[in-house]
């Protein structure tokens, strides 16, 4: 798909920190992830990346925090002075804690973190978890050949993103992909990924007018969603988190009409 | 310039199920045309104003005598060197940047040459009636989903493919893939060969074909017309000259006429029976 509500500068500044991401990745050594995969708990939900011991190059850590914020200021000048406290602060103690916070999707401590040193709220976690997926995503590659499924609502099964992206493939194969980590794994064409409801009829397509190859699957049990994108109709394939950016007006719809992103339990007696 | 693109379509991967010809009606809204049957199961003779790509249905007898059951998918070729556009008075048919041809409807008068110049036959006039009533023409064809290239999407009836028999890309990449597959083939279909016709510049649509061209009803060389290239090359700018000319002859007529008839209708203009 070629429009996309969001601004080609956005897109463009999106693609250049994905190639800073794929030179970060090439440059880690593959032995520093170990992963120690325990069948129980990944049967649980637990994402396999938490059952890996990944050992951090905290110094590589910061430098590519710093070359997101040259990348960034090199876009817009005007951030310069918002991001420069940024490298005064950044010492091996907090990078080690900006590392397990953003793995933990700990919203609440980068929040405080922005509060406590006047930055700006975005900043901090945008920083640590650009800086965090290489790692993620090297985790994802040594794994994939072990990833067959996910539980559901457990997210990706590598990192613990919230599912939320599908792609077709080949004969209209359904295959899950993580735009964080890049992780795939296949999935039932109906049924929902967040509480596993496969019933047809608690299951509704949501289809845009002028987007031919885009869907978004919504659960009546659960009320959660996922983007469901035909990229076999598309002349080139975007990778999953191009894919998951450019699609963002779904995910507008789909909330905008009352489904979430992470489906809701709903409490019977 | 955009990437050149290429339509593969391997004709021994068709299994002849006509989803080409189905999606291609679903996106370009075109409308059913319900026909008697015509003795095979090939469903229109060829393609039409409102059908652009028909499958072809062939019963071939090969070389060791056996019958061998043929399909080609068949559709405009999008040549490179294109005689409809060529022979188009008013430049209603153009090149895109993906290197297909399009016709502009705001331009087209119907006039028919690129109906009878085509070397494939794949263009036709549709008749439409506007709210006087009046009747008028232009000319359709498959437009290789340019309105889809545009969005990033491939051609529907390449998206729609179940057997693979079709697929877009880049073009050098195609044309490799198609003269890789007649390799592969050749102990089954001896004939078979690549058909990316130079008589027309090459195509955007290359066939990988089990047989001859002619097997399908296909020229085996394929060329613009002569008459063609006279007609765009040399006589039209001489002739759109000749047009001005005659024009103000027309319009010069057409006042002298107006002011004769003007003063023979005299009385009427006083006689006031309008309504008004």
């Amino acid at each position: 798909m070629k429009k996309s509500v969001v601004s080609k500068e956005y897109q463009n500044l999106q693609k250049d920190i994905l190639t800073l991401q794929e030179n970060w990745k090439e440059s880690i050594n593959p032995e520093s992830i170990i992963p120690s995969l325990d069948k129980a708990a990944m049967s649980a939900g637990v994402p396999a990346a938490a059952l890996t011991s990944i050992n951090f190059d905290i110094s590589l850590f910061i430098q590519w925090i710093e070359e997101i914020i040259a990348l960034l200021t090199k876009n817009n000048p005007e951030l310069e002075s918002k991001l420069a406290s940024v490298g005064t602060l950044l010492n091996e103690e907090t990078a080690i804690r900006w590392i397990d916070e953003a793995f933990s999707f700990n919203n609440v401590y980068f929040a405080s973190f922005a509060e406590e040193h006047g930055l700006e709220e975005w900043i901090p976690q945008f920083l640590a978890e650009t800086a965090l997926r290489p790692y993620l995503q090297l985790t994802a590659e040594k794994l994939q050949h072990e990833i067959t499924h996910s539980v559901h609502g457990a997210g990706c099964p590598v990192c613990g993103e919230p599912a939320r992206l599908a792609v077709l493939e080949d004969e209209g194969r359904k295959v899950m992909t993580c735009p964080r980590c890049l992780a795939h794994w296949d999935a039932k064409r109906i049924e929902c990924a967040h509480c596993g409801n496969d019933d047809h009829k608690a299951i509704q397509f949501l289809t845009i007018e002028g987007d031919a190859s885009s869907q978004i699957q919504v659960c009546e049990k659960c009320s959660g969603y996922i983007k469901v994108i035909d990229t076999r109709q598309y002349l080139s394939k975007p990778s999953a988190a191009m894919l998951d950016l450019n699609t963002i007006h779904l995910d507008f719809v789909a909330q905008e009409q009352g489904y979430q992103a992470v489906g809701e339990v709903k409490q019977t007696n | 310039m955009a990437t050149e693109y290429v339509k593969f379509v391997d004709v021994t991967k068709c299994d002849g199920c006509r989803a080409c010809m189905v999606a291609c009606k679903n996106w370009n809204d075109l409308p059913a045309e319900p026909q008697d049957f015509l003795g095979s199961a090939q469903s229109h003779a060829k393609t039409t104003a409102d059908t652009w790509n028909v499958l072809q249905y062939i019963e071939h007898e090969n070389s060791k005598g056996n019958l061998d059951y043929l399909f080609r998918h068949s559709a405009c070729f999008h040549c490179t060197d294109a005689a409809c556009e060529k022979v188009c008075p008013e430049n209603a048919i153009s090149y895109t940047d993906f290197g297909t041809v399009v016709i502009d409807h705001e331009k087209c008068v119907g006039c028919g040459y690129c109906v009878n110049n085509c070397p494939f036959e794949v263009i036709s006039l549709k008749e439409y009636v506007d709210k006087n009533g009046d009747k008028y023409r232009k000319a359709n064809k498959c437009t290789m989903c340019t309105d889809r290239l545009e969005e990033g999407l491939q051609p529907a009836c390449v998206t729609t493919c179940h057997t693979g028999a079709m697929e877009f890309g880049d073009k050098a990449a195609m044309i490799k893939k198609a003269e890789e597959r007649v390799k592969q083939i050749k102990d089954r279909y001896p004939n078979a060969m690549v058909y990316n016709p130079q008589g027309v510049g090459g195509t955007h649509t290359v066939y990988v074909l089990a047989e001859k061209p002619s097997v399908y009803g296909l020229p085996e060389n394929p060329k613009v017309p002569t008459s063609a290239v006279i007609w765009k090359d040399y006589a039209q700018p001489i002739g759109k000259m000749m047009i001005g000319a005659t024009t103000m002859a027309v319009v010069g007529a057409f006042i002298t006429n107006t002011i004769i008839s003007k003063k023979k209708n005299g009385k009427n203009e006083d006689g006031g029976d309008s309504h008004e």
